[in-house]
């Protein structure tokens, strides 16, 4: 009876080693997700969302696990919850801020923006054209 | 009937207060949990801010990992790495609980030495990017978010710098040692020069003086991916030959439109010095493309009716101040000429596959500013974030060398315990943070 509730409080050591294989396969997986170029082409937000999902499922396993919350008595609701509600709230705060703020450029923001590059965008410029004009005569200068 | 008993309890014994924390844990672990709440709002703010700069960034603009030097599989490998540390502090705990010391010890020191192997690879990391000159700030930042005239400004003052420094390492006789020589200094100095004329100055003009903006700033861009070039594709450097080709065409046309020019202005001050006895010779026809030939014999004619333009100017006033105004004018068709051929000649080393990835990784004492759209808020984010949860990992790893001097039994579980949901915490940011940093 005292060896099982032992057992039950701490976890074994097969659990463990169970929780470390399974955190593995998940670093492989968001690694195998991250290196799709197809998935990055086509949906980058199904790839965001399958590797926030797998962090999450990680940070789970961690917290349950390693962290022994699995086990604890329910004082573990008064310290994770509200941190962990006030920490979703403030990052969803800030996404307002991306819609607007960032989405539409002022002219005076886009004067100071990094640039998105034009290349491959441009063909080179034809021969002959501009053949009268010389952009090196300032050079030296 | 419990109010009769406890009066009767209260009369014939002591009243056994028990102790009833409102959580039913030990102050330490309470504090520990505390502190690890809020820290989770700690990271959410940083993770949070991040979101909004990588988002709010102009579309397509965020850097790919490769182009600031970041390696996903190094990344990859420091998680794997901190999870093995998180299984062996919770199999070092589970030894403690059993007064298995020796075992709890060896466990926590393998976790302390993964802790290090973690940071080793970060130091690592951080020294790739040093080195390409990513910093969070100025000065030492060698990255422009913008390829505009600022950015090109940036690199003609950096070959200037460089220039100078080499000429002051020139001995008295303005010459460098042999030692300087074998150090390849003399050949620094003519890249950094050549750049400077063929490259920088080039561009400058073509942006500066160009009549369509587009292919000013297509200009400057291909000097930026010239030094440094976000994308290594074979279907760049295909674009950037191709450009090079077809920049060679134009310039050879406008050569020969030049050399009309010059040989008109030459037949003109012909007509002109015909009153003179000693006129100059008149100037040979050249093939436009070997521009250097040309510009040599223009100009010798030029010096050569130095001579006979004082004589003009005893006997013709008027004609000698036109002679003068066109010598002048086929003074600054001359150099426009030289400076053609100069950067034609320079296509050779343009076009020189060795600097499929850049003129920065060829020549790794030059540091030349680089252009990487968002590379500074990336690097500002980046350095924000890892830092920060390296000065994590730094102080676990501080507090496994104090917990080490222990003996670790069954009395001392707690302290692990602690020890161990921190560096869990520590776990748990990380694995947040790599895919955010290295695979979004």
């Amino acid at each position: 009876m005292a060896a099982h509730s032992k057992h039950e409080s701490h976890g074994s050591l097969g659990q463990y080693l169970a929780v470390f294989v399974a955190l593995l396969v998940l670093t492989a997986i968001s690694f195998a997700v991250g290196n799709s170029q197809s998935l990055r082409e086509n949906s980058p937000s199904v790839m965001m969302a399958m590797m926030m999902a797998v962090s999450c499922a990680k940070a789970l396993l961690v917290i349950l696990f390693f962290m022994h919350l699995k086990w604890e008595a329910n004082w573990k609701y008064v310290l994770t919850v509200p941190a962990s509600l006030m920490s979703l709230f403030l990052v969803l705060m800030l996404v307002p801020d991306i819609g607007r703020r960032y989405r539409v450029y002022t002219e005076e923001r886009k004067l100071n923006a990094a640039q998105p590059i034009l290349h491959h965008s441009t063909t080179p410029p034809a021969s002959g054209e501009h053949a009268d004009h010389d952009p090196a005569d300032a050079a030296n200068h | 009937m419990t109010a009769h008993a406890d009066a009767h309890d209260g009369h014939h014994a002591h009243i056994k207060l028990e102790y009833q924390p409102s959580i039913p844990i030990p102050n330490g672990k309470l504090c520990l949990w505390l502190f690890l709440s809020t820290e989770i709002m700690f990271f959410a703010g940083l993770i949070g801010a991040y979101i909004v700069l990588r988002f709010g960034s102009p579309t397509g603009t965020w850097p790919a990992p490769h182009t600031v030097h970041l390696v996903e599989w190094i990344g990859a490998m420091n998680t794997f790495v901190l999870i093995c540390s998180s299984v062996t502090i919770v199999l070092a705990l589970e030894a403690a609980r059993s007064n298995q010391v020796a075992f709890a010890k060896g466990w926590l020191f393998l976790t302390l030495i993964l802790g290090c192997v973690f940071l080793g690879v970060k130091m690592y990391e951080y020294n790739s990017k040093f080195k390409h000159g990513i910093y969070p700030s100025r000065p030492h930042s060698l990255i422009y978010e913008r390829a505009d005239l600022i950015y090109v400004q940036a690199v003609r003052l950096k070959l200037r710098n460089e220039i100078s420094k080499l000429e002051a390492m020139k001995g008295s006789e303005g010459d460098f040692t042999p030692a300087q020589v074998k150090a390849g200094m003399p050949e620094r100095l003519e890249t950094c020069k050549a750049f400077l004329t063929n490259v920088v100055e080039w561009t400058e003009a073509k942006a500066a003086r160009g009549d369509n903006p587009l292919e000013g700033k297509a200009a400057i861009e291909n000097m930026a991916a010239f030094i440094y070039p976000l994308h290594h594709s074979h279907e760049a450097w295909d674009y950037h030959v191709a450009t090079l080709t077809a920049e060679a065409k134009e310039v050879q046309a406008r050569a020969a439109v030049l050399q009309k020019e010059i040989d008109a202005l030459n037949e003109e001050k012909g007509t002109l010095q015909k009153s003179v006895p000693e006129s100059a010779p008149a100037p040979t026809e050249t093939e436009p493309a070997e521009a250097t030939p040309a510009a040599a014999a223009a100009s010798g004619s030029v010096s050569t009716t130095a001579v006979s333009l004082v004589r003009l100017q005893d006997a013709d006033p008027d004609a000698a101040a036109k002679i003068g105004i066109i010598d002048e004018k086929i003074g600054l068709l001359n150099a426009q000429l030289d400076r053609m051929s100069s950067r034609l000649d320079f296509h050779k080393t343009l076009s020189d596959p060795k600097f499929e990835h850049g003129v920065n990784e060829v020549y790794s004492w030059i540091n030349l500013p680089m252009f990487i759209p968002s590379g500074n808020m990336w690097a500002s984010t980046y350095f924000l974030m890892t830092g920060f949860h390296a000065i994590h990992v730094l102080v676990g790893l501080i507090v496994f060398g104090c917990v080490l001097t222990y003996r670790l039994d069954a009395s001392k579980a707690h302290i692990l315990e602690n020890t161990g949901l921190y560096w869990h915490f520590v776990d748990l940011v990380w694995i947040f943070l790599f895919p955010i940093l290295y695979l979004f």
